[in-house]
């Protein structure tokens, strides 16, 4: 069996995390893709790894034991400390807070509104289309309860005025705020490439199309040299390759605007 | 390079980290401020003020090394126990560090959101909605964040959303539920050895024990693992620095409720 799986959707906010962070590494895994559109984290097979049914999750067989891991920064540092391969953390303290003070800031404030945007513009439609009563019944398969608001949010775009204001001003500080970090240094908290590029990365790869009122070569100049840096890594070019969907098509597009 | 560490009465975020601090025996300087004065958003000599203008737990405590403000209770601990090459705060093994991080992820996001909101209902909504609404305006102008600026005003409003204190309620009694099934099987700590984790959940707990008695009812164990920690030296020596007889009920508007998901 092998040491390494990894349940993941796409190469993409946090189901990218993991996978770009186990390919950095050069750890082998073994790839098992959730299609988070046809509700494959909720189904028996899925629960019975990660009864949450929250994506990503990692089995890591190790010392005679099988260990289950989720939450995909968590995951990250744990591949990060547990296998060889390049050190995805600074060496110094300092910067190790300001690392994770950005992953912190990523996953709790500016992520859930980042996510909600993509959920009403790609993930609703998406599921929309399909019949009610199966709709209806994979919510009601959902375990955790916080989760099947979210998802009857996204299917009957629901997501209120004021919520979705909230999530365009978070959106357009949170970008103003990497723009300004990444004019201090060359990557997210520090001087090298870390489990932070790699956690922001996988939410803003695309912001040059998904928001081109607030990012573009004009307007975000460092993140713009960022993203150029970071694009052009031989992990993050295998890690997009195993998208399944136009998510992956986006990452093309940028790729090919940034090699022109 | 120059450090001071400012911190509030000895509860809920600031208590972490002046614990953590005593365990790592590093000397770096500490300056009690008046949380409620709203004095963390008035602090000199801030060159770098991002982390301290998006703070997301709230009126946490800050420390300040080279002219940067750093923040967050748990990442703050950890640079303690990192700048003191180990302390003893963190466990070796990875997948126990693993653990530890999920651990205080779930206390921080679902349990600290819950009791600052009883807690300020109890004992400091009265404080802030009494500020004169000239100094509350100065006060409040000086908060960079909307969103937490937004929780402060509830409060000068006197604002009590009776959803938002059950759900609240729900939290803490989870909280003590999930602690009484960590400590089931007998051990001292919640990671089996003494770590961030214990430091944080026993920061937002303790002071709901004066405030929702009834959710320890049931949790012998959850209760006689407060009182050890209690009697940690490092808490101890936190607890020592309040300037108020009763420091585990001094709150502050804490971190926002998840907002999605």
């Amino acid at each position: 069996m092998d040491a390494v799986t990894l349940y993941h959707w796409e190469p993409n906010a946090n189901s990218g995390k993991p996978m770009l962070a186990l390919m950095e590494k050069g750890v082998p895994f073994s790839s098992h893709y959730i299609d988070m559109l046809q509700f494959d984290q909720h189904k028996p097979e899925y629960l019975a790894i990660n009864p949450q049914g929250t994506i990503p999750a990692m089995t890591h067989n190790a010392d005679g034991q099988r260990r289950v891991l989720t939450e995909s920064t968590a995951i990250m540092e744990y591949v990060n400390d547990r296998f060889d391969g390049p050190d995805l953390m600074p060496a110094d303290a300092q910067d190790r807070w300001r690392v994770r003070w950005w992953m912190k800031f990523m996953d709790q404030w500016l992520g859930p509104s980042f996510s909600m945007i993509g959920w009403s513009v790609f993930v609703g439609p998406m599921v929309r289309q399909r019949d009610p009563a199966e709709l209806a019944a994979a919510i009601d398969r959902i375990p955790l309860p916080e989760r099947r608001v979210a998802w009857r949010k996204a299917i009957n775009g629901d997501f209120s005025e004021s919520e979705m204001a909230e999530s365009r001003r978070r959106v357009g500080l949170g970008i103003a705020k990497l723009e300004e970090e990444l004019g201090k240094r060359p990557y997210v908290g520090s001087n090298q490439y870390s489990l932070a590029d790699i956690n922001i990365f996988n939410s803003t790869y695309s912001l040059p199309l998904s928001q081109p009122d607030l990012a573009g070569k004009d307007k975000t100049p460092n993140i713009m040299r960022w993203l150029k840096r970071v694009y052009m890594r031989d992990a993050v070019k295998k890690t997009w390759a195993m998208g399944k969907t136009d998510l992956a098509n986006r990452y093309g597009l940028i790729m090919a605007e940034i090699e022109a | 390079m120059s450090a001071v560490l400012y911190h509030g009465e000895p509860n809920g975020a600031s208590l972490t980290v002046l614990a953590a601090l005593a365990q790592s025996g590093l000397d770096i300087e500490c300056r009690s401020i008046d949380l409620l004065a709203g004095e963390r958003h008035a602090l000199p000599d801030i060159a770098d003020p991002i982390a301290l203008d998006l703070c997301i737990e709230g009126e946490g405590p800050v420390l300040v090394i080279g002219g940067e403000a750093m923040t967050e209770s748990v990442f703050l601990a950890q640079y303690f126990d990192e700048a003191a090459d180990g302390a003893g705060l963190q466990p070796a093994d990875a997948y126990a560090r693993w653990e530890m991080m999920m651990w205080c992820r779930q206390i921080t996001e679902r349990l600290s959101p819950a009791a600052a909101l009883l807690g300020n209902l109890a004992t400091s909504q009265h404080a802030i909605a009494a500020i004169p609404a000239d100094g509350f305006a100065t006060l409040s102008a000086r908060i960079v964040s909307d969103d937490l600026r937004q929780r402060w005003q509830a409060l000068n409003d006197d604002v009590v959303d009776a959803a938002q204190v059950a759900d609240s309620e729900t939290k803490v009694t989870a909280a003590v539920e999930r602690c009484e099934k960590q400590l089931s099987d007998g051990r001292d700590w919640l990671m089996g050895v003494f770590s961030i984790a214990d430091l944080v959940t026993y920061s937002w707990l303790a002071g709901m024990q004066i405030l929702r008695p009834d959710a320890f009812a049931a949790a012998p164990r959850t209760t006689a693992w407060l009182a050890r920690t209690a009697d940690q030296p490092c808490v101890t020596a936190a607890l020592g620095r309040s300037t108020v007889s009763e420091p585990l009920r001094a709150w502050a508007p804490g971190p926002e409720i998840n907002r999605w998901g």
